[in-house]
């Protein structure tokens, strides 16, 4: 049996995934919107041969009411600003040639025509190397950018989430692969009979079609997606060809990791089809102790009031400025935003037994994902087990700033994982679905044409 | 010192495959222009070379014409456009391989959130170092609009009331946050100054947007805005709002009598006749004798489909039924058309000259409805002269047959004849879009706002 092998998927959170990141002396504070600074990480990620670069998002500032409210504590947060994903990617397609390039679009404040679109011409652009993660808009400050004093209810987000995938990948089939004819003797430039209309016709679209851009090299973009909640899991295992996760306990990861691939199997889908990858974020140190000692200095970057506002997204509308710092996690009322990320929380902050300070502390360091603090060896070693024990296909690499973070992974990790035999060292396909190890999308107007005629 | 002289701008207008709608026809044209960005590289770098101010990308939300009946079926199949790359993800690729030529994208206010085409044309706009540029549009085809939720597109007044609406929060949220507004201060842990963050709390009859917009002001302010109304009410925005102006004119009286027109709605705007620049568009067609560019001119012409320029006159009837008339008659009267008021006022003016249909089909068919201008490069830089010192143009906008000879013709050998004559630069004034245009870098609303507070009254009035 061949030996099972990692997906790395380097998650750019510029100018640093932690609060307090861009602080430390190494750290580049204009990687949120200077391009060149992309385009520096995600070279260094291609170097070392990752499958995948992505994009996190937000329609909006994060805490903008609160910044509206005049809350000024806000101003020492730094992830503010940054470049527009998927314009990002388009860019980094030409300064890159292999590797993946995904990013999030929101389902709940798009047209499902102008995101197959522009996922679909980004596939163009990078010739096969596209993956978009669809997600539903869960942070209460996206929805007054668009029109709405509240965002939608959890359950009518992930409905419009369904029927927007539905029309996105259908649109994506709009033509056969031989629809372009392009024949300067008969002036025929099309072939009217392998493009088609999609006539959707749904609850929150109706859409024609059809689009008007061809498949791409790997036919569709991949697919991703984040939502750990029971109707984010099932819109997963139908649909999704990774799943970006945020667990951060192995037997947590090994328990979601089975239910998903168990889930897809009931959509007929092998558990190859979909590749779950767990956030990490390393902290590295020459031995144990250095490790440490560069965490505990990170964290000593962080004010207590800056760490308390990485809760405010998952405080279900609680004020925790008013609770003692020192005392435990108070109860929260449910939060129709991010239902398993609050969940996850909490249940840290209980088991732990934390002080509202130090769940605070800890979600700021991390925002929720693993954080790896350690030798190379240890991280590898931490990497290889969890890949062994089904709890991860490969992980997700967020750094607490950029880009000396990330490029210590890529030369000090890396190659262990490359020794180890557990990491490629070449790429071995041209696209992003090939270097995963994912199948191509059929066209369902070739599949029912072929099928009719056998 | 003598003043300088007036010079020419160039916009290179990209409708892959071919302006032209047959155009793809030609042996010379590659028609994986329209889905291949290695070659929409080249083309750029090719445009670059010849010091153009910018490409400037047309776009439909659909395939143009594909829920039109026409024959009996759908589709238009001989017309080369039916897949491209989508052009605002065009631009931001291209942002990252150039260094000094504008990028302009079409994308529609109809169809669109006003907070995500406000960060994506910033975005680009630091990508590419300053050098953006978003052409406001209104969607005015059927197929667009059923491809989202619509069974008809928007009435002409509703579209531009929608569109000055989405213009003002786009530009709005442009000026979230001040030029200096991040201090990034790693010493004292702060990221930004408070004071310097706008939100712009926009409600409007369209649009209820809050802000402030997720991405920072750029090196030139905020995109140049481009647009190609020349409708009235069309006009109006434009004089409001636009930077560059793109319109079809074919006699240079009349484009001169449409540059005064728009410079004398500016005053009343606050802004200077300096302030925008009118391209009109022209097909050209260039040969090295006067025979060969004829030839050309000819060839082109008779790979004109009837039945796509008799479609294209059917559009902009106003539901008259063209396809049902001869030909070779006249153009009948036609209603006023909810579609593109301009190019319906052109079709009819051209009937008024004795023009038959199958004429009219013929121009709209070649050319998207602008001026073909064939000859040698000499001859060509006479007529574009005479524009220029008329005071019919600032500059225009090239709309190649097909792609990429004539865009290389054009830059070998339209432009040395130009910069002899010193009416084109031989280098870029500046790296940004703006700078290379000559229009102003529009100042932050909030900024002058904070300033004006902060001038003691005292102070002011001694001044």
């Amino acid at each position: 049996m061949t030996k099972r092998r990692l997906r790395l998927g380097g998650f750019f959170s510029v100018p640093g995934n932690h609060l307090a990141g861009w602080r430390h002396p190494d750290a580049q504070p204009t990687y949120d919107m200077d391009f060149q600074g992309y385009a520096h990480i995600t070279q260094v990620a291609e170097a070392a041969k990752f499958d995948c670069i992505f994009f996190q998002d937000t329609v909006g500032v994060s805490g903008s009411r609160q910044l509206a409210r005049g809350e000024r504590a806000r101003s020492k947060l730094s992830r503010t600003v940054k470049l527009e994903p998927t314009a990002t990617l388009a860019a980094l397609a030409m300064v890159t040639e292999r590797i993946g390039l995904v990013a999030t679009a929101t389902t709940t404040y798009n047209e499902p025509y102008n995101i197959a679109r522009r996922f679909m011409s980004i596939d163009h652009i990078s010739d096969g190397r596209a993956g978009w993660n669809l997600v539903t808009s869960q942070i209460e400050d996206e929805s007054e950018n668009f029109g709405f004093d509240q965002h939608m209810a959890h359950a009518e987000r992930y409905e419009r989430a369904e029927e927007f995938y539905e029309v996105v990948t259908g649109l994506w089939d709009s033509w056969e692969d031989d629809g372009l004819l392009r024949d300067k003797k008969s002036g025929v430039y099309m072939d009217r009979d392998k493009v088609h209309f999609l006539d959707h016709v749904g609850k929150h679209f109706k859409v024609k079609g059809p689009l008007n851009i061809t498949r791409s090299r790997q036919g569709w973009p991949v697919i991703a997606q984040a939502g750990s909640s029971e109707a984010g899991r099932e819109l997963a295992a139908r649909t999704a060809d990774v799943v970006f996760t945020a667990q951060t306990k192995i037997d947590e990861a090994k328990a979601f990791y089975a239910d998903i691939k168990k889930r897809a199997a009931k959509y007929g889908r092998s558990p190859d089809d979909i590749k779950i990858m767990p956030g990490l974020t390393p902290v590295l140190g020459k031995t144990m102790d250095d490790a440490k000692a560069n965490y505990e200095y990170l964290q000593s970057l962080m004010p207590d009031d800056v760490a308390l506002l990485s809760l405010t997204h998952i405080s279900g509308g609680l004020d925790l400025t008013k609770y003692p710092l020192d005392g435990p996690l108070p109860d929260l009322p449910p939060s129709n935003a991010a239902k398993a990320r609050q969940a996850l929380v909490v249940k840290t902050a209980r088991d732990h037994n934390m002080t509202l300070r130090q769940i605070a502390r800890h979600t700021a360091a991390g925002t929720g994902h693993r954080v790896i603090v350690g030798t190379a060896e240890y991280m590898a070693d931490e990497m290889e087990k969890w890949l062994n024990e089904e709890a991860a296909d490969g992980f997700n690499v967020v750094c607490n700033h950029y880009p000396k973070p990330f490029e210590d992974f890529c030369t000090e990790v890396v190659p262990l994982l490359q020794q180890r035999g557990v990491f490629r060292t070449e790429y071995g396909g041209k696209t992003l679905r090939e270097n995963l190890g994912l199948k191509m999308p059929e066209n369902r107007y070739t599949r029912a044409r072929l099928k009719e005629a056998s | 010192m003598t003043k300088a002289k007036r010079q020419l701008r160039f916009g290179a207008f990209f409708s892959v495959p071919g302006c032209h709608p047959t155009g793809w026809r030609h042996p010379d044209a590659v028609c994986e222009t329209d889905l291949s960005m290695k070659l929409l590289a080249d083309m750029a770098r090719t445009a670059e070379r010849g010091k153009l101010d910018c490409m400037f990308f047309q776009d439909s939300v659909a395939i143009p014409g594909s829920t039109a009946v026409y024959g009996g079926k759908v589709f238009r199949e001989k017309n080369g456009r039916q897949a491209h790359i989508e052009p605002v993800s065009a631009i931001a690729a291209l942002g990252a391989i150039t260094s000094r030529i504008g990028l302009v994208s079409t994308c529609t206010t109809s169809y669109n959130e006003p907070y995500n085409v406000a960060r994506r044309f910033l975005t680009i706009d630091h990508i590419s170092g300053g050098r953006a540029g978003w052409n406001l549009v209104t969607s005015q085809a059927e197929d667009e609009a059923v491809n989202f939720g619509r069974d008809q597109h928007f009435e002409h007044g509703i579209r531009y009331d929608r569109a000055a609406e989405f213009h003002d929060v786009v530009v709005g949220l442009w000026d979230s946050w001040e030029d200096d507004a991040f201090l990034r201060d790693k010493a004292s842990g702060q990221w930004f100054d408070y004071d310097k963050m706008h939100i712009l709390n926009h409600h409007g009859k369209h649009f209820n947007v809050r802000g402030p917009l997720n991405v920072a002001r750029s090196p030139q302010g905020r995109p140049v805005i481009a647009q190609a109304g020349s409708s009235d009410v069309g006009m109006e925005l434009a004089a409001r709002t636009a930077d560059m102006v793109f319109t079809a004119q074919d006699v240079i009286k009349e484009s001169r009598a449409f540059c005064d027109d728009m410079r004398g709605r500016l005053d009343k705007y606050g802004r200077g006749p300096e302030d925008i620049r009118i391209f009109p568009g022209i097909m050209p067609i260039v040969g090295r004798t006067e025979t060969e560019a004829r030839e050309k001119y000819e060839e082109l012409r008779d790979l004109v489909d009837d039945g796509v320029g008799i479609a294209g006159v059917a559009r902009l009837a106003g539901g008259v039924d063209i396809h049902s008339m001869d030909p070779d008659g006249p153009l009948p009267p036609l209603k006023p058309s909810n579609a593109a008021r301009a190019r319906q006022e052109r079709i009819i003016a051209m009937g008024q000259r004795g023009m038959t249909i199958r004429q009219i089909g013929r121009v709209l068919a070649m050319s998207q409805s602008h001026r073909v201008l064939w000859g040698t490069p000499k001859s060509i830089a006479d007529d574009l002269q005479a524009w220029l010192e008329a005071g019919a143009c600032d500059g225009f906008n090239l709309l190649f047959q097909h792609y990429p000879k004539p865009l290389e013709e054009w830059v070998d050998l339209v432009i040395p004849e130009l910069q002899r004559r010193g009416l084109f630069r031989t280098e870029y004034e500046s790296t940004t879009f703006r700078g290379n245009l000559g229009v102003p870098i529009p100042k932050n609303r909030f900024a002058q706002n904070a300033r004006s507070i902060q001038v003691p009254a005292a102070a002011a009035s001694n001044d």
